[in-house]
């Protein structure tokens, strides 16, 4: 693999550092405060509602937007007046914004040639690029000659022949359908691999970010809610938006009536359970918090499970869903309780309309404060 | 069809007459142009070809190939002053501009095309606005005539034709996705590279068809190279007029129509045949 690792060497110079960056438009704040470090070679993922400011950010980044306040830098330069295209970044649009009235070769060669590199090196380089995106043989087609994907290759085709400083993908997938998606994630990760681009990318599928990044960046209404690998990000939430905005949750209204260095008691509504104390969790007896239950640490109580931690409730609807079932209870006091049961549980299945006894999984249990944010 | 929209039919009555009463004028002049020309007199005599061959004239040729060039002039400045126009009337951030701008294009369209001719006429005369400012700044001591010449002809056609063109272009400026010009610059092209390497292609449907429009327009100009040119000036309607209705000669008349109608028809079928080519390659999928 003669392309692989082309840019390592450089690439260990490159990073991004976003420093208090915000953007108003009239009083609106789009982006608000927005401070980032980003490794050289990292594949960063900006994740957030729709309006969160994430194409905002990338935007300011690849110098579209200009700041209202904080600066930015691209390989310890300051960038932040620098013009769009002296910047050295690569970016892909949602629309792709292939050159329409040129072929494959020449989308791709554009940045080169802006670059002034000879007619052999702009040949060499657009040739290992379109081969390691897996177009040889594509290289005189015309856009519209291309299906949605192949064009999708062709966006990133164009935005890493220049190996840019780094690559800006902005919602690159969204307009796939499901299978090329998961198709072009695997090719994307293959890509980041091969040349160590560092990365930025936004999405609004949390699946898409869990799966292809080294580190999120979640966000809302203009701030960035938690920093975290994709794991950490699962696990162990900031706060109450990062838990429901990440994977499905029950949050639950939650009183500590007890609290020891290594348990934590909690009421909730008639329930009393007691779980393991992690250590971030500050939190002092008699105070109101939300407990996030994911539905796979939800199951149906046995003989071994503590009569504390067991709660009846009256079972709503199944989902059958092929690897699993969601399973949704009404619990008295508490409302609607999501769990998810493998796939081929049907035999255990209670009837819907009847009552279930179910169990927490109480090392998995998060407890946050209970405010908005 | 018809049972989906059930006004169909009465909806095409207008356009019907409209083509009926055309083809039934079209036909008459391709009748003329076969009967003999009795002199001194409106009626006509018989089956002759004599009309088309009379054509044969170098004074012919030179009107003909007059016409095109003045319109070809005509289309290509009408194109260049147009298109600032239109992309700062389509990319211009503040509303109050692109106000200013609309009407200022678009005002000319509803003065009657005589009107705008006379005040031209005032304008290019010898001692006109023109010549005045020109004399009074040095940079002639005489008039220069601009009056009854090509020049002056052209001028007036082009803001004549502008509207249109300005129209046209803002349609396909604005239809452009300007990512694509945000790519080009991300990719490191200058504003000036991006324009000319992005800008210009992807709105060359729209400058085409503007091209094309102008140019089928001018060909069938009247008033302006008459009254502007003033008889040294003469595009093919011109000498149609001359002949139909100062010699009364109308089956020559009319054959010179047919002439241009068809000079004009196979330059828009030419240029058709190139847009539609160009068309087919832009078109994203
Ligand atoms: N030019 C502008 N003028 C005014 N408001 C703007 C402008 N551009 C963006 N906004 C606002 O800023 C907010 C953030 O927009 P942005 O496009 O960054 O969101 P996003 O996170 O990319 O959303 P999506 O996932 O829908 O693409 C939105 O509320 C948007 O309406
Ligand atoms: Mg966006």
């Amino acid at each position: 693999m003669m392309h692989q690792k082309m840019t390592a060497i450089t690439a260990l110079e490159h990073s991004v550092e976003i420093k208090a960056v915000s953007k108003t438009f009239g009083a609106f704040h789009a982006v608000n405060n927005v401070s980032l470090p980003i490794r050289a070679g990292e594949f960063v993922t900006l994740l957030g509602p729709s309006g969160c400011g994430k194409t905002t950010l990338l935007n300011m980044v690849a110098g579209f937007i200009d700041p209202s306040a904080g600066a930015i830098h691209i390989g310890g330069v300051d960038v932040t007046n620098v013009p769009v295209h002296l910047r050295d970044t690569g970016m892909v649009f949602q629309s792709y914004a292939l050159f329409p009235h040129m072929n494959v070769f020449d989308n791709v060669a554009f940045g080169l040639r802006q670059r002034k590199f000879s007619k052999s090196e702009v040949t060499r380089k657009v040739m290992q690029t379109i081969e390691m995106m897996k177009l040889s043989g594509m290289e005189g087609r015309r856009i519209s000659q291309l299906s949605g994907g192949q064009q999708q290759r062709v966006a990133l085709a164009r935005a890493i022949a220049i190996q840019p400083k780094v690559l800006l993908l902005d919602e690159p997938l969204s307009a796939l359908d499901k299978s090329l998606r998961a198709q072009m994630q695997v090719e994307l990760i293959e890509m980041h691999r091969n040349t160590g681009l560092t990365t930025i990318f936004v999405t609004h599928d949390q699946g898409e970010a869990l799966s292809l990044s080294d580190r999120i960046v979640v966000m809302n209404r203009g701030q960035i809610q938690q920093v975290a690998e994709p794991i950490d990000l699962y696990s162990n939430p900031a706060n109450g938006f990062v838990a429901s905005f990440i994977g499905e949750i029950n949050a639950l209204p939650a009183a500590i009536y007890q609290a020891s260095d290594r348990e934590i008691s909690l009421a909730i509504g008639d329930i009393r359970m007691t779980a393991p104390r992690r250590p971030e969790w500050k939190f002092g007896s008699g105070e109101m918090v939300k407990a996030f239950v994911r539905p796979e640490h939800v199951r149906m109580a046995t003989s071994a499970d503590a009569g504390s931690n067991v709660v009846t409730g009256e079972v709503l609807t199944h989902i059958y869903q092929g690897s699993h079932t969601i399973t949704r209870l009404r619990i008295d006091g508490l409302g609607p309780i999501e769990m998810r049961l493998p796939g081929g549980d049907v035999v255990g299945r209670v009837p819907v309309g009847m009552p279930a006894q179910i169990a927490f999984d109480l090392s998995q249990v998060i407890l946050l404060a209970d405010n908005p944010n | 069809m018809t049972r989906q929209r059930p006004f169909f039919v009465q909806f095409l009555v207008p356009a019907v007459l409209v083509a009926v009463i055309f083809a039934a004028a079209m036909f008459n002049v391709l009748k003329y142009s076969f009967l003999e020309f009795v002199p001194g007199s409106l009626n006509v005599g018989g089956f002759t070809l004599e009309n088309f061959t009379r054509i044969n004239r170098p004074i012919y040729y030179w009107v003909l190939l007059d016409t095109f060039i003045l319109s070809f002039a005509t289309a290509f400045f009408a194109l260049l002053l147009s298109y600032p126009i239109s992309f700062a009337l389509v990319r211009a951030e503040r509303n109050w501009v692109r106000s200013v701008l609309v009407v200022l294009a678009i005002t000319p369209l509803f003065t009657g095309e005589i009107v705008r001719t006379y005040s031209w006429m005032l304008v290019l005369g010898s001692d006109g606005v023109v010549n005045t400012a020109l004399k009074s700044l040095g940079v002639i001591d005489r008039s220069v005539p601009i009056m009854y010449t090509r020049v002056g002809v052209v001028i007036a056609l082009v803001q004549f034709a502008m509207p249109v063109m300005i129209i046209l272009l803002a349609t396909a400026i604005s239809q452009i996705n300007r990512d694509c010009e945000k790519a080009a610059a991300n990719l490191g092209a200058t504003p000036n590279t991006v324009f000319w390497w992005v800008t210009i292609p992807l709105t060359l449907p729209g400058i085409l068809s503007g091209f094309v429009v102008v140019f089928a327009w001018t060909m069938s100009a009247f008033s302006t190279p008459q009254l502007i040119g003033g008889g040294k000036v003469l595009m093919i309607s011109n000498v149609v007029y001359l002949q139909g209705f100062s010699s009364f000669n109308l089956p020559f008349a009319a054959v010179l129509s047919l002439v241009a109608l068809f000079a004009a028809l196979g330059s828009l079928a030419l240029m058709k045949l190139l847009t539609a080519r160009l068309e087919q390659n832009m078109a994203t999928s």
